[in-house]
């Protein structure tokens, strides 16, 4: 646990983000530092909605939310310690998940006046692997393998749930999904290398 | 601006664990370290693309392989339209695949309880081609294995007959719990 809080000090790019939340906070502001701010940051707070409210839609919209608060606070100067946004950003991620949406009016709102700023909030991440390709690799693994994974990763079930219906313990089955999540990206890397 | 490499990176089982769910205690600093990572929230971006994939060729019926019987009753819950037959051990079963079908599954019934290894064979008699799917998972408390064949693969088959075999293995030594016979009627549309 703590081997993982301490990366962040490690390898989170601080001074970029510390530069990015600077040029934001300048009397003049910075539209290009905002852009780039939503650009680093929106892939990392659409996973976090996916993971906790498990809705692309949720997801979308608390990027959205997220991002408007962080703007504010780094454009009206109100986030102190500038080297401390991703855990800010993540504190209002969990901040939002907990107490719900925002009101739809103050939503609105606040989004008429940084629409500019925010460029593709909503848009997906990176493509689903092709359907053929992903079949294909699907077909070689493991028969274990395969149960595994399509029981688990048709409703994102976990292992204890996958396990007791398969006559597998939860460790078993972490064993198990875990060499065929790495077979089936190999294969599929493999199958998209030119 | 260049993006850092991560020299602490969180192994791929840990991002499923957190994913999914199943390490509680480490998902407050798991989450610390992916929004200050840009290396390790792509790769968590990676795989949640190919979870996705997965979904998507279970929904469509395109996989072989064996489920349990109360995940088919949750993809029977989600509204896809399974078609199923139970068939006793060393029975039959006219069987087919319409178009409205998204999913056909065989429930093989057989004694599983002191059953070590398990493995199915699926013969297409017709051609006289077979597929041994080996050490297929199942539980010992259940007297059931539930096949699920690739619903493009039956589209494609002839009237004819099928047979699939459940063979337990141990120490070396085959023995065979059940055959079962699938007379299968190909689809000829409505009329």
């Amino acid at each position: 646990m703590s081997a993982y809080a301490a990366a962040v000090h490690e390898t989170a790019p601080t001074p970029d983000d510390s530069d990015l939340a600077r040029r934001i906070a300048a009397p003049r502001g910075d539209a290009e530092a905002e852009t780039e701010l939503c650009r680093r940051f929106a892939p990392r707070i659409r996973l976090y909605g996916l993971r906790h409210l498990r809705s692309a839609a949720g997801a979308a919209d608390l990027v959205q939310d997220v991002l408007l608060v962080t703007l504010q606070k780094l454009r009206a100067g109100a986030l102190r310690d500038s080297g401390k946004l991703a855990s800010f950003i993540l504190g209002t991620c969990r901040q939002m998940v907990i107490d719900g949406r925002r009101g739809a009016h103050r939503r609105e709102r606040i989004l008429e006046t940084f629409s500019a700023s925010l460029p593709e909030l909503a848009a997906e991440s990176g493509p689903v692997p092709d359907s053929q390709r992903l079949e294909h690799c699907l077909a070689r693994l493991a028969e274990r393998e395969r149960s595994v994974l399509i029981m688990t990763f048709y409703d994102d079930r976990p292992a204890d749930q996958v396990g007791a219906s398969l006559g597998l313990s939860p460790g078993n089955v972490r064993v198990i999904r875990h060499r065929g999540i790495e077979k089936l990206r190999l294969c599929i890397e493999a199958q998209e290398a030119p | 601006m260049s993006e850092p490499v991560c020299i602490r990176a969180i192994p791929t089982s840990g991002l499923l664990d957190y994913w999914l769910g199943d390490d509680v205690a480490a998902e407050a600093a798991v989450e610390e370290h992916l929004m200050g990572c840009v290396h390790c929230s792509a790769r968590l971006e990676a795989l949640v693309r190919v979870a996705r994939g997965i979904r998507r060729a279970t929904r469509a019926g395109h996989f072989h392989g064996v489920l349990s019987a109360s995940f088919v009753a949750a993809l029977r819950g989600d509204g896809l339209r399974v078609r199923e037959y139970h068939v006793p051990a060393n029975g039959s079963v006219a069987c087919t695949v319409t178009p409205d079908d998204d999913l056909v599954v065989s429930h093989l019934r057989a004694p599983l309880r002191d059953v070590q290894r398990l493995d199915l064979v699926f013969e297409d008699l017709p051609s006289g081609t077979e597929l041994r799917m080996s050490d297929v998972p199942f539980d010992p408390a259940a007297d059931a294995v539930v096949l699920a064949p690739d619903v493009a693969m039956l589209r494609e088959f002839d009237t004819g007959l099928r047979r699939a075999r459940l063979i337990a293995v141990q120490d070396g030594a085959e023995r065979e719990l059940g055959s079962y016979t699938f007379d299968h009627t190909r689809f000829a549309g409505p009329g």
